[in-house]
């Protein structure tokens, strides 16, 4: 008898391959059997009218933190995702020393939009090295997690305060390549680093002061294990992003190794940019590289309170420094002082057309709504006033909880978006789960692919689309074993309607540690998530007890045969 | 493909140890006055010369590039 057996679905394995009628039976966490199953399963799933595909893979998380208080990475699994790879942008949890901590949880409040309350209230600091990290992560993990160790994490083990100061010395590189290596061995999937973010005090982040020679030195590392290497290129600027892509490919080349950049976004006014990095990447990949860049599905939407710093205003350094370093008294204040209030709307009326477009979302008083769902020039309109006259009183009168939303900011031209989702070069992902929490949900994106571009804008194939974000993606990190659904690979499958798929809306709920509140997407037209074999995740159960997620890849058991290798 | 069958793009460098705008224009454009040759590098890689440097006080105060900037040497092309 087997484990489990889901019937009469439509196979998508992963492969490319046209969809087929059959039945997956799963034995001992993998699948067994694919065809015209006879055997009956301890559980039986009726998959008619169906997709029957392998579980989605997330190339760009940084699920970090949220895995020490929940191992089924919600709502992400719920979604069809059974694998996530964190510690991107070259920042990880691990390896990190004690007097490090609050130094990282500075650099993940201000690069990826985390409360520091949760990081408090949620996260029992009881690790340094990686493979401590990696056995605390393990207990209670629902979803497969792949763990890439962040650049400046590294340096900060190594240099101290001097990796925010200077290049590191050859001992110091040594040091570093030494370090890595006892990650890998421990199962890290490969490196991060990053060359734009900017720590708490609005300093480059320690990754920033490596020069080409430390680089170098960890992907000679990389190479060791065939793993991979992740930068945040300068992705506002094409030439600066080519420049970066040239010397990923030369790592590459050079290394043996595959790497990846991101994000890339398309939008009206950078098509032809875009198109520019893309011939690049081409002709790197022709050169025998491998520089997967990689594209977000959805468009870019962007929610903001002033009661959290938001990334939307760090082009305006007056509003930004009040938003980063005030408390909320101290932003109430500069709002209603008349001579701050004066200089913020100076530095901010040049912008009026992005104010009067912003949509009020969300207000706690009964007063106020009556505006919630209008946009800032219609309130304006409404209270006699300028549209950043009516965020600002707003914002006053909520006690900084009035939410807005910037919608549509950009990568929402569909065809072009579409055009580079199917470029057999372009790795699809991006989706940031886990950060920006308060400013967009990070979840859904999966849902949106096969929703919008598969089925209503018909830009993809459901096979394409599948194939990019399990077999492909697997292959281009070097996940072992998942993927596909062939027989004798683990079981990690998604059972899904074609007709019904996408992202729910985006909802507020509050439901991260310290009372702290982040927007979600729930998944439709989901309707079964297996890990290993096991149901974690059903639209009639919700999330189960079976968890059987792992991280990826497995720890290397004999580190001196791999250097013997 | 060879490397040198690629296409031309903006040409850049990465910085060596201990460079500032004066050290690479000597490198770079040793044919310019050094003061036009810096107005000149600057102008191209508005992303290093208009961040703010590392603080009041912190060692890179006075030299906002950072060892691994890409430094353009020419201007954008056409």
């Amino acid at each position: 008898m087997y484990d489990l057996v889901i019937r009469n679905g439509r196979v998508v394995d992963g492969s490319g391959m046209p969809a087929f009628n059959a039945d997956v039976a799963v034995k001992d966490g993998r699948i067994a059997r694919i065809g015209r199953v006879d055997q009956a399963g301890k559980r039986e799933i009726d998959a008619a009218g169906k997709v029957v595909a392998p579980g989605f893979i997330d190339p760009h998380t940084h699920f970090d933190a949220q895995l020490l208080w929940d191992g089924y990475a919600k709502p992400a699994l719920s979604h069809g995702v059974t694998t996530v790879v964190a510690g991107n942008c070259s920042l990880s949890l691990a390896p990190l020393k004690a007097e490090h901590r609050m130094k990282l949880v500075g650099m993940f409040n201000q690069i990826e939009e985390m409360p520091l309350k949760a990081f408090k209230e949620g996260v029992v600091w009881d690790w340094e090295s990686f493979p401590e990290y990696l056995a605390r992560i393990r207990k209670g993990l629902a979803i497969n997690v792949g763990q890439l160790v962040g650049h400046s994490v590294l340096r900060l083990w190594v240099m101290g305060e001097a990796a925010m100061e200077r290049t590191a010395t050859d001992a110091e590189i040594s040091a570093m390549q030494g370090l890595l290596r006892e990650c890998l061995d421990a199962g890290a999937i490969g490196l991060s680093t990053s060359y734009v973010d900017m720590d708490e005090t609005l300093k480059p982040v320690p990754s920033r002061y490596a020069d080409a020679d430390e680089v170098d030195a960890l992907a000679s590392v990389l190479s060791e294990y065939g793993r991979i290497l992740q930068i945040v290129p300068e992705f506002y600027d094409p030439d600066l992003t080519i420049a970066r892509l040239d010397q990923l490919a030369e790592l590459s080349i050079k290394y043996a190794i595959p790497t990846t950049f991101s994000p890339l976004f398309v939008s009206a006014d950078n098509v032809e940019a875009v198109n520019r990095v893309m011939a690049r990447v081409d002709e790197q990949f022709a050169r025998g590289a491998r520089v997967w860049p990689q594209v977000q599905t959805r468009p870019i939407d962007i929610s903001f309170s002033f009661a959290v710093p938001s990334l939307l205003f760090i082009r305006l350094p007056g509003w930004y420094n009040v938003m980063r370093f005030g408390t909320r008294d101290e932003i109430i204040e500069a709002f209603s002082n008349p001579e701050s209030r004066a200089k913020l709307v100076a530095e901010a009326s040049s912008q009026m057309a992005l104010w009067s477009f912003l949509r009020l979302r969300h207000v706690a008083s009964e007063a106020n709504q009556q505006y919630v769902g209008k946009t800032l020039a219609e309130i304006g309109e409404m209270r006699g006033v300028t549209p950043l006259d009516a965020m600002i009183d707003l914002s006053i009168e909520e006690k900084l909880d009035a939410h807005f939303i910037a919608e549509s900011m950009g990568h929402n031209q569909d065809k072009d978006v579409g055009g580079l989702l199917k470029h057999p070069r372009v790795h699809i992902g991006a989706s940031d789960g886990g950060a920006h929490i308060l400013s967009f949900s990070t979840y859904g994106d999966t849902g949106y692919l096969f929703g919008h571009f598969v089925r209503d804008k018909k830009l993809l194939t459901l096979e394409e689309s599948v194939r990019k974000i399990t077999s492909e993606t697997a292959a281009i990190w070097g996940i072992p074993e998942r993927g596909l659904l062939q027989q004798g690979l683990v079981a990690d499958i998604v059972v899904f309607d074609p007709q019904a798929i996408d992202r729910g809306a985006e909802v507020y709920v509050q439901d991260v540690p310290g009372d702290g509140s982040r927007y979600i997407r729930d998944a439709i037209g989901v309707d079964t998530v297996i890990v290993a074999g096991g149901v974690a995740w059903s639209a009639a159960e919700g999330y189960t007890d079976d968890v059987r997620g792992s991280t990826l890849p497995a720890p290397i058991e004999n580190p001196l045969e791999r250097i013997a290798a | 493909m060879m490397a040198a069958e690629l296409s031309p793009v903006r040409k850049s460098i990465l910085p060596q140890g201990g460079d500032s705008w004066e050290t690479i224009a000597q490198r770079e454009l040793p044919d310019t006055a050094q003061s036009d040759a810096v107005a000149m590098l600057q102008s191209w890689n508005l992303h290093v010369f208009m961040r703010a440097a590392g603080g009041v006080g912190r060692i890179r105060g006075d030299n906002p590039i950072l060892p691994s900037d890409v430094i353009f040497v020419e201007p954008p092309r056409a």
